[in-house]
């Protein structure tokens, strides 16, 4: 039984996805049973949307911009240390869209492999 | 032998990332104004850069942290995001004075119009950020700027008064104007620690993979690296205090510094000198250009790094290349660069510490750091210079408004 202080350690943590690419921060956590005596992490909140509960600037970032939320089911944490790694791949998860749509027009460009 | 080869990040980091037209333009403009008086203020930037990088380098090295990961971790989101916008707005200014600077170089060596050169200089930009693998950018312009070391040659056959020098480096407020002698000494400070560099050397750590054993590495490279930028910045100082003060020269272009280095040797002097400013200052660009968007592709958490390749990590390639975009439209203008190089290091001290006290604050968590926590040598440093910095912070934009941008009241 370790001690973990998600607020130190987890939020506002990088995201790795089983392959160890980077598909985002942890950008809010969803807590659950916190009036029946059980407080646990359900699920990991992602993307600027996830950003309204952060303050003022949270909030003004998640109004511009159009993304949703993605949910990551706190089942899907495989490590907690530097980085959150995930059990499965960005892609099965919604995660890394942003790095995705620009990957399309990235490769268009002569020498985008170099 | 590989030990070698790695200390060439530390050499970049000290020719590209500390000597740039920001170092060149308050070195030399402090030179002109108050002759050596004001070489205790390198020692003092130089001294912080070096605590700094040293303890960035660590925590990438141990914790796998790079800057703005730590900065998002320590103060959250929204002070994060502050602290973001403030050192992308910085990059993007620094960004658009080395692309000014590239061209005004390139313009004494080919004659041709300031604006074409600008188009020139920000292509040539983008094209070695987007082809050259990252060991390549590294070692041609950390050894062609080396050519820089002309200066040290020019300083000490401008016969400087040594007793004179010997003076400036202990610290005193100075004879002259005590306001533009103030600014300078945040100029100088700020010119030396500003925050791209540990951007920079901090990811370019992880883009090589450090681990704790490469730590003797990392403290060479700090130590040396901008040690060796120091030295640099003491020869135009005192280059530029010993043949502009007594004719009561204010150099304003980036020729009339080139000019001191012909004064000894001749045409191949100048060469030198040209040269070296050139990779210099184009090697500051790309540290800039990578530097901006490591920190914006790490506060948001996607793929960075030149390592995998431009289509391996889309937004970083985009975030740079929106950079470069915006600093030429920055220069295009015609505003002078040698002016948005003053703004751009002044507007970097304000952000100095929110860049500075995250890493310090991480380096000391031994959760993250272990055995490798600071120590007491370290802390003292650390602490010492996070004071300072809060101070120049403070004083930096009244000192730039009662200087009148160090040209006296």
């Amino acid at each position: 039984m370790t001690h973990v202080d998600l607020g130190e350690a987890v939020l506002d943590h990088q995201l790795l996805d089983r392959d160890g690419r980077r598909c985002g921060k942890v950008d809010d956590l969803e807590l659950a049973g916190l009036d029946r005596d059980d407080p646990h992490v359900v699920e990991l909140l992602v993307g600027p949307a996830a950003l309204r509960t952060r303050g003022l600037l949270g909030r003004l970032v998640a109004h511009v911009s159009r993304g949703h939320v993605r949910h990551v089911a706190w089942e899907q944490v495989d490590t907690v240390r530097a980085a959150v790694t995930l059990r499965s791949q960005a892609s099965s998860l919604g995660l890394g869209r942003g790095d995705d749509r620009a990957r399309h027009w990235v490769q268009r460009i002569p020498g985008a492999h170099r | 032998m590989k030990a070698i080869f790695s200390i060439a990040l530390g050499v970049l980091a000290a020719i590209g990332g500390f000597v740039d037209i920001g170092d060149i333009v308050f070195n030399v403009a402090a030179g002109s104004t108050f002759g050596y008086q004001l070489l205790w203020a390198v020692v003092l930037g130089v001294g912080g850069i070096i605590t700094y990088a040293e303890m960035c380098g660590r925590v990438a090295a141990v914790s796998k942290r790079a800057v703005f990961d730590v900065i998002r971790e320590r103060l959250g989101f929204g002070a994060g995001l502050v602290a973001l916008a403030g050192g992308v707005l910085v990059s993007l200014l620094t960004l658009a004075a080395e692309v000014g600077g590239v061209a005004l170089v390139l313009q004494l060596l080919a004659g041709l119009p300031y604006r074409l050169l600008l188009v020139v200089a920000a292509v040539g930009v983008g094209v070695v950020a987007w082809t050259w693998p990252f060991s390549w950018i590294e070692r041609v312009f950390g050894y062609v700027g080396l050519c820089l070391l002309v200066f040290v040659v020019a300083a000490i056959d401008s016969h400087p008064e040594w007793g004179a020098v010997a003076h400036g480096f202990v610290p005193s407020t100075g004879s002259g104007d005590v306001v533009v002698y103030a600014y300078y000494v945040v100029g100088l400070v700020g010119a030396a620690m500003i925050p791209y560099e540990v951007y920079f050397y901090s990811s370019g750590a992880i883009e090589e993979g450090w681990g704790p054993k490469d730590l003797g590495t990392n403290r060479a490279n700090a130590l040396i690296g901008y040690s060796l930028g120091g030295i640099l910045s003491f020869a135009l100082m005192i280059t530029a205090g010993a043949l502009f003060l007594p004719h009561a020269i204010a150099p304003d272009t980036l020729g009339s510094v080139a000019l001191a280095a012909q004064s000894p040797l001749g045409v191949i002097g100048l060469l030198l000198a040209l040269l070296g400013i050139l990779f210099a200052v184009a090697g500051a660009a790309i540290d800039t250009l990578f530097g901006g968007a490591y920190s914006i592709a790490q506060f948001f958490g996607f793929e960075w790094g030149r390592f995998r390749t431009n289509v391996g990590a889309p937004r970083f390639t985009v975030a740079w290349a929106v950079l470069l975009v915006l600093a030429f439209a920055v220069v295009v203008t015609g505003v002078d660069p040698i002016l948005v190089t003053e703004v751009s290091v002044i507007f970097a001290v304000v952000a100095l510490p929110l860049t500075y006290l995250p890493i310090l604050l991480v380096a000391n968590d031994r959760n993250y750091m272990g055995v490798y926590t600071n120590g007491l040598v370290a802390n003292v440093f650390g602490i010492g210079y996070l004071v300072i910095v809060v101070g120049i912070a403070l004083a930096a934009v009244p000192l730039m408004v009662a200087s009148n941008m160090g040209q006296g009241r």
